[in-house]
């Protein structure tokens, strides 16, 4: 007990000077949620497209009237198809609209129209955004035309449960949790056995009486309480300053947050004493720590629409479920079941990471020690 | 009756990777308890090894081991109470201060906390506070012993303590283990200077990972100097040849007189004056040596000579060129050997050879030529595919030593290239350093080693700062009334400290 209280008293010692450890504690962790908050938007911003009207028959004018008026357009009105064309290539506008000069007559003759939409799909989802929003405006335009005489249409009312706004940083901002708990968890956590290394204090370390299961509680305690200062530093900043709601319970956010900091540490913690090198365990957390939680977790991209092969490989990664429990439990307010999953999985992911950790640890100075 | 062996070795062999380099080699012997016992050997012997392998911390191939009575492969833990280690790097925190780093090693050795006492007993009081990545070389030095002391061990095992560490320090240093030893306690005590190893009980020689001497030092010889003598007798002999890297050398036309002049250089770091108006000349095939303690601000100078860190103030000038004002094209007469390790630890052997010899200009012919002389000169065949930090610590400095002379330079920056490597290199390192001496070539030394001091033309005294004495050995041996450099060393640098509080 004596040596374990020894371990983590010094290695707090060595957190409270290094400033580095606390820049990735809570500086990092505030810059982040300003750029989630501010700086980044998945919501649909204004599509700026083009028209051309060949049509000269009187009724066209108030289709152009509807996407003019549309607020999630801005429109520009071309009259030569080449220079349209060029400012899609020059990326002045997203879509190109053309509206035949037969448009009008074969829509009389209640025949098939056409109207063409040309979208810049480098940039796939403001192409989408284009399509739907043509596709709208015209929809619109038509039932507004023919009046009773339209064909029955389904009319949506839709209700935004749980986002009633459609704030898309709603849900972005308490995901960024898992980035910000890998970043103390994994990056941080990865440095400190292999620093121990380098320095050359591991061998000091390993002639004492320090058992391997020592040293790993010697670095899990510190590092998961600066861990959950920074998350706890985290959601009060998210709640008082940012607006995001909460919804949940603190316990069980506070809960199911520490199993995932748990299983981050063992992945961070793994690394740094298997590659005892404090750059290489550095550049091995960013890949396996700091990217996944940002693009296999679910927090930007859907893990369902991923190929089969990165669903799986979600599964053993744990922002996968910290991910899907935190959004939730924001927004909706604690799931039983949702977390009583997550939590599991997470409990499990930390457990079996620890178990190597605590294997990988090493005794002696030898490889096969 | 208590067993008086204190660690009993038979047969005992360990090889690294996979059998391809052979450490120790069917090696057996018995030490009694209660002495000092020396571990003098070649760079790469074993010694490093050895005092691992006793520790626990690698696992003998096979063969018998026994440690204070225990198995080190068994009851490590057991083990590891009743033994007080410092590695070569001595195991400290750089980021805790002294304190906590004495308060750490007691909790973990379950000592007490009396640290009252064992500062003092260090002279570390005034430093308490002060981190341990802050203490000169021979405070860390003394850091690390009383760390290792903690817990009242009975084997205390010191891997190359002195390494890089000024006489005065080296003094106290010894004169604190002499004062823990007793009937119960041994001391087992790698190192390369043959005067702490000849005021030792007991030396063993290791050589290719086998024992070739085991004794009373004075049963060799009488004095330190005998004593390198006669064990680089026992570990083959060094002949003298004349050096391939002189023979090799193409003198560059110049008609400077002084090859490296420090014209009143000054280093402030806020208040601390590092280095105080420091102003030598030296003349061209001369070799000049900066003696004097740790933290006396030796590096300090070079760096500012080499033009690596600024001047606070004064300038220095290397073959005539100025090196604040162009520091580049006064760097390219000059090959530098820092005193820390500054290679690419992670490229091997070879790459790291390449890159000096490309980086200085080196193609075709002259490159391959290079390399394969600095290969040949510095015995570095058996590890041109190791990475370099693997290296033992003697061939980390033949390596360092190879890459600063790879380029022909008419001028030499060695700061302590001899700390860490044995004997006999350190034999052959200063054929090379005298022969291309006379060559022309100009050479500016640090070292600890006072035998060393004595090959030098001429000798500036450094200490907090200043230049105390200037002369050749025989004016300052004469100056301060001593026969030996050591003792001019000491007593100059004392009084110099008494008339500079």
């Amino acid at each position: 007990m004596k040596i374990i209280v020894a371990l983590i008293r010094k290695e707090f010692l060595q957190i409270m000077r290094d400033p580095s450890s606390l820049i990735v504690a809570f500086i990092l962790p505030t810059i982040l949620l300003l750029i989630y908050t501010y700086g980044i938007n998945l919501d649909a911003a204004t599509v700026k497209i083009g028209i051309k009207n060949d049509d000269s028959n009187a009724e066209i004018s108030s289709l152009m009237a509807s996407f003019s008026q549309n607020k999630y357009t801005s429109v520009t009105t071309y009259f030569d198809r080449e220079e349209m064309c060029n400012d899609i290539a020059g990326g002045k506008i997203r879509g190109a609209v053309t509206i035949p000069g037969d448009f009008s007559k074969k829509l009389a003759a209640s025949r098939e129209a056409s109207i063409s939409l040309i979208t810049d799909c480098t940039d796939i989802s403001q192409a989408r955004y284009a399509q739907s929003y043509v596709s709208e405006i015209v929809n619109g335009w038509l039932v507004g035309r023919c009046g009773s005489a339209a064909p029955q249409r389904v009319i949506l009312s839709p209700r935004f449960w749980y986002n009633q706004n459609l704030d898309g940083r709603w849900a972005l901002v308490p995901s960024s949790l898992a980035v910000t708990m890998t970043l103390i968890g994994i990056l941080l956590s990865a440095l400190v056995i292999s620093r121990e290394w380098e320095h050359g204090t591991m061998e000091a370390l390993l002639s004492t009486r320090v058992k391997p299961i020592h040293i790993v509680i010697g670095k899990y305690v510190p590092y998961f309480t600066v861990g959950m200062c920074s998350l706890a530093f985290s959601i009060c900043v998210m709640v008082t300053f940012l607006g995001i709601p909460f919804r949940g319970s603190y316990p069980t956010l506070l809960l199911v947050s520490s199993l995932f900091l748990f299983a981050c540490l063992g992945i961070g913690l793994l690394m740094s004493s298997v590659l005892k090198n404090q750059l290489l365990a550095s550049m091995a957390s960013i890949v396996v720590g700091f990217l996944p939680s940002l693009m296999l977790s679910g927090m930007i991209f859907p893990i369902g629409s991923m190929p089969k092969v990165f669903q799986w490989l979600t599964l053993i990664l744990p922002p996968r479920y910290y991910v899907n429990f935190v959004k939730s439990e924001f927004l909706s307010g604690t799931i039983a079941h949702n977390v009583a999953v997550n939590g599991t999985f997470l409990l499990l992911l930390g457990l079996f990471f620890s178990m190597l950790v605590y294997r990988k640890t090493a005794r002696r100075i030898d490889v096969r020690g | 009756m208590p067993k008086q062996a204190c660690i009993d070795i038979g047969n005992l062999t360990k090889s690294f990777s996979a059998g391809k380099t052979v450490a120790i080699e069917n090696l057996s012997m018995a030490i009694e308890k209660g002495q000092i016992i020396g571990l003098i050997g070649a760079d790469g012997a074993g010694k490093t090894t050895l005092l691992r392998l006793m520790t626990g911390l690698l696992l003998p191939d096979f063969g018998k081991l026994c440690v204070c009575g225990l198995d080190p492969t068994a009851d490590k833990e057991a083990l590891n109470c009743k033994i007080g280690y410092m590695p070569q790097r001595f195991g400290l925190y750089e980021d805790l201060s002294v304190i906590d780093n004495m308060k750490l090693y007691a909790d973990l050795k379950n000592a007490d906390r009396n640290f009252d006492s064992m500062l003092d007993f260090a002279d570390l009081k005034r430093f308490k506070s002060r981190l341990a990545g802050k203490l000169s070389g021979g405070m860390k030095q003394k850091l690390g012993l009383i760390c290792a002391l903690m817990g009242n061990p009975e084997l205390i095992l010191l891997d190359e303590p002195s390494v890089g560490v000024d006489p005065i320090s080296r003094r106290e240093l010894l004169k604190m283990v002499k004062g823990v030893v007793d009937e119960n306690r041994t001391v087992i005590w790698s190192t390369a200077y043959m005067d702490e190893a000849h005021g030792f009980d007991t030396v063993i020689v290791i050589d290719k990972g086998r024992s070739i001497y085991r004794g009373n030092p004075y049963d060799l010889a009488s004095n330190a100097a005998e004593l390198e003598g006669k064990i680089i007798e026992l570990m083959g002999g060094y002949v003298q040849i004349s050096s391939p890297v002189a023979e090799n050398f193409r003198a560059k036309r110049t008609n400077v007189t002084y090859a490296v002049e420090a014209l009143g250089l000054a280093k402030r770091y806020g208040d601390f004056h590092a280095v105080r108006d420091n102003t030598f000349r030296i003349k061209k095939g001369e070799i000049f040596g900066l003696l004097g303690p740790n933290g006396a601000g030796k590096s300090t100078s070079f760096r500012m000579m080499c033009g690596l860190i600024k001047p606070s103030g004064g300038t220095a000038k290397i073959m005539g060129i100025d090196v604040v004002e162009k520091p580049s094209l006064a760097r390219s007469n000059l090959g530098y050997m820092a005193q820390k390790f500054s290679l690419y630890p992670n490229l091997s052997v070879r790459q790291n050879l390449e890159f000096f010899a490309g980086a200085y200009g080196l193609i075709g012919k002259d490159f391959a030529d290079a390399i394969g002389r600095m290969t040949r000169v510095f015995a570095l065949e058996k590890y041109l595919n190791s990475n370099s930090e693997e290296l033992p610590l003697g061939y980390r400095q033949r390596l360092s030593f190879a890459c600063a002379l790879i380029h022909n330079p008419s001028v030499l920056f060695l700061d302590e290239p001899t700390s860490g490597v044995d004997v006999i290199a350190r034999r052959e390192f200063w054929n090379h350093i005298t022969s291309l001496a006379k060559k022309d070539v100009t050479v500016l030394i640090t070292t600890h080693f006072m035998d060393e001091a004595e090959f030098c033309d001429r000798i500036s005294l450094f200490s907090k700062g200043q230049t105390i004495a200037t002369g050749t050995p025989a004016e300052l041996k004469k100056k301060a009334g001593a026969k030996t450099m050591e003792n001019a060393f000491i007593n100059l640098i004392s009084k110099g400290e008494e008339e500079t509080p």
